[in-house]
């Protein structure tokens, strides 16, 4: 309903050509190495597995509930996930289901209508192993579509974890390498927040912070005595506008922003096809090939380097190869290293890029569960306030493990959190009662809580790991991944010190605790996997060097979280989006140089 | 904090023109609409399991000076339609929970008060739910599973309504703001 940019013509692959470079994936880190290279003037061809859809009228951001006929939740024969099949079941999931379709838990979330053409049905997706609750979105932009915009940036307390308490390995780079391309980024794409100067967490560059609610400054006031922060939600959200950039519109804090996968369709939140790929193809140097499912980076025998990509056309199932003087994979973390162990060939047997056996190994995430939820005694029965109209309440940075030594357990978390009410009013199913107390004290109450959950830092274990299955094949016909991988002692004491310290915190701010959650979440519910093909400086224990550059095929770059040594407690996608800068940045350079 | 409008680029303007001409007269038109509609034909539930499941939802969630309950809200036209849709086989368990749910309110009736629960006075109905309600937390016989269910649905469809968001919640969002009417964090 509201006028949009509408998005350039797309130009039509020539695979009869050689590309300067191939970027396989669209999300965070294949937008954003296709708006990187081009940008240098290289001739770039990005392949996309799902399709494009046209967002403005799927996402339908400011439909009322009840102008749907199911008030947002998708058809009955479609059916997602819940917790307690992710905990008694192994994948695949949709193994026998009655249901015509079947989706990771998000899809559960209220307007799930919305995403059910943007998160993948599991019947085609299928995987094995371990249980995980892995989310996916095939869609041009992948999961920046639905993403929860916590922007943040890493610091030297996770680039050198390993010097800080001599665990893992530490980045073959350090905040100072990586800080000149957090601030491109803040300025490309917008980011909102308020500057906090803390070593563990440094400041971005700030666009008009959204502001926080009466409960959250009580919190953030109290916290101070305890030494601790909580800053207003950091967003990937343009809060000024960008007059660099005409797909996209600054925040007008319409509300309703936490109907998380019902987007944004004015794109004031950041997601890759608006933010990096329409300006990439305005250049006139990107060729977007949507439908594509990557399967193999292809090698030239005679040179060992990869010559291109090999896609089946995700509709007609036809097989093709596009060729390129650089291939980039950024299909995210998992299918990244999915793709590097199909890629197997007489020069690289173990997969291309695997001569070090780290491919697929290292895998690591954040830990969730522990939460609480509390309610401000002078909030109750004040005049209702919009506490959605911003991406997101608050978030309160890592205080464990930075001074101090923690007894049982390494590294930290963070919390995320906010006052308040949304549209709908969630307390009112665990309010008990009925009639006219029970509707006063919903009415009432709604302002007064205030609600939030931990995101730990998950070690990296060679274990760790996905590898092929190939007994189990996608609807492709494409090998899928199998899963080895469970959350070890570390995650779990500190999931039990989040419970722990949360109830404290807001105890301390006199916040009446009603309810504190322990129990830790299943694997992959934070959504932010990583580490499956980490840089390093040693070939022998790292798949790439600090430019995101394979160590053993160096026309080969994988830029996506995968690359990442360790987990840190902070949201990922403002480090991949800045590391995939710089290692773009390098490669157009060496490129020109004739290195590659 | 008043909206400012006054920052608007031009072109931000012209997107927004659209959009605050669509969701503003909305909620108003809407209103006038869904109070002269006539209530449709169950699709579900016959028309005496409706009366019942109508009368429920009200009780549940009843019209006060604040605003208007669930009957208003067509509650139970909500959750009829969702019976309707039930995706069968698999969730035919769902649709005979509900039905078998509404007999035995009639019977916890009959045995409390002696009549059906629709020909109960008020203050009897609630003492029926009451009973039903004893054990929120843990439900554990199949009326008091059942009044789970029944609350859960009525919660859900009330508060999804024009009636339980704009009237009930004053919900101010989904329109648009000149910024967020929060506090700057000192």
């Amino acid at each position: 309903m509201i006028f949009q940019m509408r998005p350039p013509a797309p130009k039509e692959a020539d695979l009869t050509i050689v590309y300067d470079a191939i970027v396989v994936g669209s999300g965070a880190a294949g937008g954003m190495a296709a708006h990187v290279l081009t940008s240098h003037g290289l001739n770039v061809l990005l392949l996309e597995a799902g399709r494009k859809l046209d967002m403005e009228s799927e996402l339908k951001s400011m439909e009322w509930p009840y102008d749907h006929p199911r008030r947002g939740e998708m058809p009955r024969d479609g059916h997602a996930i819940t917790l307690n099949e992710y905990t008694v079941r192994q994948p695949p999931y949709a193994k026998d289901t009655p249901y015509k379709h079947v989706y990771s838990y998000v899809q559960g979330w209220g307007g799930s209508d919305y995403s059910k053409n943007i998160v993948v049905d599991e019947k085609d997706h299928p995987y094995t192993g371990t249980k995980y609750a892995w989310v996916r979105a095939r869609l041009l932009g992948g999961k920046t579509a639905i993403w929860g915009r916590l922007a943040l940036r890493l610091s030297d307390y996770d680039f050198k974890g390993k010097t800080h308490d001599g665990y893992g390995e530490d980045w073959p780079i350090s905040y100072a390498d990586v800080q000149p391309y957090y601030d491109k980024v803040d300025l490309y794409l917008g980011i909102a927040g308020h500057k906090e100067n803390l070593p563990h967490l440094p400041d971005s560059l700030f666009q008009r912070t959204t502001r926080l609610n009466p409960s959250e400054v009580m919190l953030r006031q109290s916290l101070k005595k305890m030494n601790r922060v909580l800053t207003p939600y950091r967003a990937g959200v343009t809060t000024d506008g960008l007059k660099h950039n005409k797909y996209r519109s600054k925040c007008y804090g319409r509300g309703a922003c936490n109907r998380r996968a019902g987007g944004c369709d004015i794109h004031a939140a950041f997601d890759s096809p608006t933010g990096l790929i329409y300006p990439a193809m305005d250049t006139g140097h990107l060729t977007l090939r949507t439908n594509s499912t990557a399967y193999e980076v292809t090698v030239d025998p005679a040179t060992g380097k990869a010559r291109g990509v090999a896609f089946a056309d995700s509709q007609s199932g036809k097989h093709y190869e596009a060729r390129g003087k650089a291939v980039v994979v950024a299909a995210s973390t998992l299918e990244s290293a999915r793709l590097l162990l199909l890629s197997k060939s007489n020069a690289h047997p173990n997969g291309i890029g695997n001569s070090s056996g780290h491919v697929g190994h290292n895998f690591c995430e954040h830990v969730m569960g522990p939460s609480i939820l509390g309610r401000v005694k002078d909030l109750v029965g004040k005049p209702r306030t919009l506490d959605d109209g911003r991406p997101g309440g608050f978030y309160i940075p890592r205080y464990r493990n930075l001074e101090d030594r923690q007894p049982k357990f390494i590294r930290g978390y963070g919390f995320e959190g906010g006052g308040g009410t949304g549209m709908i009013p969630g307390r009112a199913f665990s309010t008990p009662g009925f009639g006219a107390d029970f509707k006063k004290t919903v009415r009432d109450e709604a302002g007064a809580f205030v609600h939030m959950g931990g995101f730990g830092e998950v070690l990296p274990r060679y274990e760790s790991s996905v590898s092929i299955d190939p007994a189990v094949k996608d609807r492709w016909g494409i090998p899928v991944l199998k899963f080895n991988y469970a959350f070890g002692d570390n995650e779990k004491q500190m999931a039990l010190d989040m419970a722990v310290t949360g109830k404290e915190m807001f105890e301390a701010a006199g916040i009446e605790v009603l309810h504190a959650d322990a129990d830790v979440l299943t694997e992959g519910w934070s959504i932010h996997e990583l580490g499956t093909a980490r840089m390093g400086s040693d070939p022998k224990t790292s798949v790439l060097n600090q430019f995101q550059q394979s160590h053993d095929v160096k026309n080969l770059f994988v830029v996506d979280g995968s690359s990442h040594v360790s987990a840190s407690c902070q949201n990922p996608t403002w480090t991949i989006m800045a590391l995939a800068w710089r290692s773009c940045d390098h490669l157009a350079d060496e490129l020109g140089k004739g290195n590659l | 904090m008043k909206p400012d409008r006054d920052g608007l680029t031009r072109r931000d303007a012209l997107k927004i023109a659209a959009g605050a001409a669509f969701s503003l007269p909305a909620l108003f038109t809407r209103t006038a609409a869904a109070a002269t509609t006539a209530a449709s034909a169950p699709r579900f539930f016959t028309k005496d399991e409706y009366a019942l499941l109508d009368e429920l939802t009200e009780t549940i969630i009843p019209t006060d000076r604040h605003s208007p309950g669930a009957r208003a809200a067509k509650v139970a036209a909500y959750i009829d339609g969702r019976m309707a849709e039930a995706f069968l086989p698999v969730e035919a368990d769902v649709q005979e929970r509900w039905r078998d749910g509404l007999r035995r309110v009639d019977a916890l009736s009959q045995e409390m008060n002696g009549t059906a629960f629709l020909a109960a006075s008020p203050e009897k109905r609630v003492a029926v739910l009451a009973r039903m309600a004893g054990n929120e937390k843990d439900p554990k016989s199949a009326e008091e599973k059942f009044f789970r269910e029944l609350k859960g649905a009525t919660v859900q469809g009330y508060y999804t309504s024009e009636i339980g968001i704009h009237q009930e919640m004053e919900y101010k969002g989904n329109v648009l703001q000149g910024e967020y009417a929060g506090e700057e964090p000192t």
